[in-house]
């Protein structure tokens, strides 16, 4: 089977510690487009709802004049989920408390121009 | 938006859905076209058409998914430039349901597709411990059947 044109980005992003998913998410139907994952996240749910949240979070920011959204970190007991957008895509990552936030962030910042080329490769 | 049910034990995952989804319509039917509870429809005449169109939608995917693929299709989904459709089978203890929603730009089919699992687990959680409910009839008695149900949901039973 071919690889996606996402699989060298998630892998990257998988081998941060703590990282437990990468997912690339169509923002507008919340689908999965491709992910690398650990056993037993549920990889639809958690791209639905997190599409649905990036999404949510760019029109607030929007509707306050705050610009766009760079990125976007949910903090939970046990977790955390952060996100950042290029154009229809989406790019999640969950990861453990533990996990160096700022690292993710460098690497899901630099992942998501990646994104944004491969996108506009694809649309041609 | 109102939500109305012919057998009560459908109206709290409806519910549930309809509000965790955020989608502007819904319907659960009988394969047959009767309808089992709607909401956000204010009119019985399209509850019957959109019932119509569903059942016939949802025969006509079964039939080409048993062609192409040797089973049917799990749910079908269209997606317009403003509003979208989902369209799939909701099993449950007392049979097989066709449930139709209709959403827009504030929800999205991930979250449609997700809740519909949730719906799904809520119907068999919720369903009465009686064995399957008798199939309504589609000879003589349909069209009476289908307006008794229009009638119960919209308040002229």
């Amino acid at each position: 089977m071919m690889a996606s044109p996402f699989a060298g980005m998630l892998q990257t992003l998988s081998r941060q510690r703590g990282v437990t998913a990468a997912l690339v998410v169509s923002e507008q139907d919340g689908i999965v487009i491709d992910g690398n994952l650990h056993i037993g996240l549920a990889e639809d749910r958690v791209a639905a709802l997190a599409a649905s949240l990036y999404r949510k979070a760019r029109l607030s920011a929007r509707a306050a004049g705050m610009g766009a959204v760079s990125f976007m970190q949910l903090e939970a007991p046990v977790g955390r989920i952060c996100a950042v957008g290029s154009g229809e895509l989406v790019l999640v990552v969950v990861a453990k408390t533990a996990v160096n936030v700022g690292m993710v962030r460098v690497e899901m910042l630099r992942a998501i121009s990646e994104l944004a080329v491969i996108a506009r490769g694809a649309e041609r | 938006m109102n939500t109305t049910v012919v057998e009560s034990w459908i109206e709290a995952p409806l519910r549930q859905f309809v509000d965790d989804a955020g989608v502007h319509l819904a319907l659960l039917l009988h394969p047959s076209g009767h309808v089992l509870a709607q909401h956000g429809f204010t009119r019985s005449v399209d509850v019957m058409s959109a019932c119509a169109l569903a059942a016939g939608i949802h025969a006509t995917s079964v039939a080409l998914g048993r062609l192409v693929d040797d089973r049917p299709f799990g749910g079908l989904h269209h997606a317009g430039r403003v509003r979208q459709i989902f369209i799939a089978e909701a099993r449950s203890p007392r049979g097989a349901y066709i449930f139709l929603t209709v959403f827009g730009h504030e929800s999205s089919l991930g979250l449609v597709r997700l809740y519909f699992d949730e719906l799904v687990a809520g119907l068999a959680a919720a369903a009465p411990p009686d064995g399957p409910a008798p199939a309504p009839a589609l000879a003589e008695h349909f069209e009476r059947d289908l307006n008794r149900n229009l009638a119960v949901l919209f308040g002229r039973a």
